[in-house]
């Protein structure tokens, strides 16, 4: 995967101190040749007593499978510590991939999930309440990330490709898996571990019904525990079972709390999925919900441009507000700023309510004019 | 030092669900003049915020409390008298 655009740079890392805390700058490749160079600054700055390490990726140029997994060991050593690693990168999504790449890594060496609880299948969970429940605090918390560039499809799909493979490898029962996304009104499928698992989707699509198409249109769980005795999906469940599937798990994933597709793991075996296996399926269509928020998906043009208007009008609201009470109390502009922010704070009026009520009371009655003659 | 005030606000956002993106343009709106990146530095920790941006932010966050039924839980950066006079005498009216 390439992050940046930027000019190809040799391999380095440069480790200086922010604060007390230590900075690790990479630049260039980090890939199976140089990856362990970078392991062994991250071995010496624990070794050192550092509990938390920012790495700073400004200058990566690219990164493979090697140089994630040094990375995901590192910050598991950290966490381990009550430390973490801060990752500085221009590149948003890249954090999210650091995150999915730890969690299958904690997932395998069987670490502790802590508050992760069972989620049974078909539960409504709006994506804050599945997210407090189901976020596996302990384990990536120590990944906070800085990044700012929406990614474009190329790596959101990479990235998705990525959940699609660890999913696979570590959901039981999974031989199957894969992530429908919604994109210019049609489902489509934008990661799939096999071709079957393509005709698959592709068989929901055309037919219109199926646990991934209700997951990706109303947003909750559907699980089909044994097609033998389903009969929700008249039309596509023969044709799944002509294919050797016998059990699906469909979880919605929502960007900016919308439903815009689901992450589907099929199955040759019925009943495949156990509580455990639920609770993972979730964890990741989390991840992928996550990656898919932080890229904008979801969000139509008309709706980006109507609220960057209401933006920018409550800005010159403040602003003219803030012009007034400057005026009125001869103070300067944070003065006026801290004025008005007590106000709605005292009230509980929102500070653009209040501003707005100022800039109102600078209105005076029409002047009365003589009769005309 | 940046340790708490990565607490307060970090912990404030994720408490009331929102996503780095929302808050930086709730921010935005109340006339937070920082761009997303650093936003995104202050609540990681990476970075030391002004006590302005502090408080914009602080107040984008209270806001969020007030609008699921809460108060305003996060602190604010101005013990110190709040108004600066820049010559004459105020009216004294309330904003």
């Amino acid at each position: 995967m390439s992050p940046g655009n930027g000019p190809l740079l040799d391999f380095g890392v440069a480790a200086g101190l922010s604060g007390e805390q230590m900075v690790l700058s990479v630049r260039g490749t980090v890939d199976s040749h140089t990856a362990p160079e970078l392991g062994a600054f991250f071995d010496s700055a624990i070794a050192s007593g550092h509990r938390t390490v920012i790495l700073d990726m400004t200058d990566l140029g690219s990164i493979d499978a090697a140089g994630l997994a040094v990375i995901a060991s590192a910050a598991s050593r950290l966490i381990g510590v009550g430390g973490g690693i801060t990752v500085r990168s221009p590149w948003t999504t890249f954090a999210r991939i650091l995150d999915v790449t730890w969690l299958a890594g904690g997932l395998r060496l069987g670490l502790p999930r802590p508050g992760l609880e069972h989620l049974g299948p078909e539960q409504v969970t709006p994506r804050s309440t599945a997210s407090a429940r189901l976020r596996p605090a302990g384990l990536v918390h120590g990944l906070r990330r800085v990044g700012a560039v929406p990614a474009d499809n190329d790596v959101v799909d990479g990235a998705l490709r990525l959940v699609v493979a660890l999913a696979r490898v570590t959901v039981g029962g999974a031989d199957g898996v894969s992530v429908s996304l919604r994109r210019h009104g049609q489902l489509s499928t934008v990661a799939a571990s096999d071709r079957i698992i393509l005709e698959m989707d592709a068989d929901q699509y055309a037919t219109g019904e199926g646990p991934c198409v209700d997951a990706s249109v109303e947003g909750r769980w559907f699980h089909a525990e044994s097609l033998d005795k389903e009969d929700r999906w008249p039309a596509f469940t023969p044709r799944a079972r002509r294919l050797g599937i016998n059990a699906i798990l469909s979880s919605p994933l929502l960007a900016q709390l919308q439903p815009v597709g689901a992450l589907n793991i099929y199955s040759r075996t019925t009943s495949a999925f156990a509580a455990k296996d639920q609770e993972l399926a979730a964890v990741f269509a989390e991840e992928a919900s996550a990656i898919l928020t932080d890229a904008g998906v979801g969000v139509s043009d008309d709706q980006l441009a109507a609220r960057l208007q209401h933006s920018l009008l409550a800005r010159e609201t403040i602003a003219v507000a803030q012009g007034v009470v400057m005026e009125r109390e001869r103070v300067d502009q944070h003065g006026a700023y801290t004025i008005l922010r007590k106000a709605s704070q005292a009230s509980d009026q929102p500070l653009l309510e209040r501003a707005q009520d100022v800039v109102a009371s600078t209105r005076h009655p029409a002047p009365r004019l003589p009769p005309a003659a | 030092m940046a340790e708490p005030q990565i607490r307060v606000l970090d912990k404030a956002r994720l408490d009331v669900g929102l996503t780095h993106g929302e808050l930086w343009l709730r921010y935005f709106e109340l006339g937070g003049m920082s761009p997303t990146l650093e936003v995104e530095a202050i609540l990681a920790g990476a970075l030391l915020p002004s006590d302005h941006d502090h408080n914009v932010l602080a107040h984008a966050l209270n806001e969020r409390y007030v609008e699921l039924g809460g108060n305003h839980p996060v602190a604010y950066h101005d013990d110190s008298p709040p108004t600066q006079p820049v010559g004459g005498s105020g009216t004294g009216r309330a904003p």
